[in-house]
């Protein structure tokens, strides 16, 4: 098997496991939906050790660079929303602290704590990736 | 400001050896989007990658990659 066909494997195998969790969530069958992800992973591990996939390294590169900009968009984006959602509430002053709005407030925290989470996974990834490819070692 | 830019002759060397994008990309363990995107200028390959295409025609590095000054007016 080679690595086009692989691809085109593991695009039937996610839409057959998107329809039968989309059934599954219909019908309320969690366990089904479960079971179908379970599946699904299994069968495209045990087809990932039989190929031999290619590492290309502008892909690479193109993963690198979107991961960046992902994490240059999204972090600011969940900061400032958390901002906006929890300052406001916080002072009594808005309209979120009251009302039908009073969800926000509590998704405002979701938000705050995604983007702690996010930029300490950032730190460590950093601080280790730093160490493995040379940076902050003592000088010889 | 004077900007170095690094410019390849890949395309030549490959129609020399009479390979295809898709051969060449075999050969260096690559996809044929990378060939493409090397030769167009598109895509700088890693050190590791410019040995291996030289080893590949029989050439220095230098020969197949070359530098270019060019002049940014920024």
């Amino acid at each position: 098997m080679n690595q086009k066909r692989y691809n085109q494997l593991r695009v039937a195998v996610t839409l057959f496991v998107g329809m039968i969790v989309a059934l599954a969530v219909i019908n309320n069958s969690y366990l089904l939906s479960f079971v179908a992800v379970i599946t699904g992973m299994i069968f495209m591990a045990l087809v990932r050790s039989r190929v031999q996939i290619k590492t290309d390294e502008r892909e690479s590169v193109v993963q690198e660079k979107a991961a960046r900009l992902t994490y240059a968009i999204f972090a600011p984006t969940l900061g400032i929303g958390a901002f906006l959602m929890l300052v406001p509430s916080g002072s009594g002053l808005s309209v979120f602290s009251k009302g039908e709005f009073l969800y926000l407030e509590s998704l405002g925290m979701v938000f705050a704590y995604l983007t702690l989470f996010l930029i300490t996974i950032y730190a460590i990834s950093y601080y280790f990736l730093n160490r493995k490819y040379g940076g902050g070692g003592s000088e010889e | 400001m004077e900007v170095v830019a690094v410019k390849n002759s890949l395309k030549v060397y490959r129609a020399m050896h009479d390979l295809t994008q898709e051969q060449l990309a075999d050969k260096i363990g690559v996809s044929r989007q990378t060939v493409i995107a090397i030769e167009s200028n598109k895509y700088l390959p890693s050190l590791g990658l410019a040995f291996k295409i030289a080893q590949l025609f029989e050439v220095r590095v230098e020969d197949i990659f070359t530098e270019a000054v060019e002049k940014n007016e920024n």
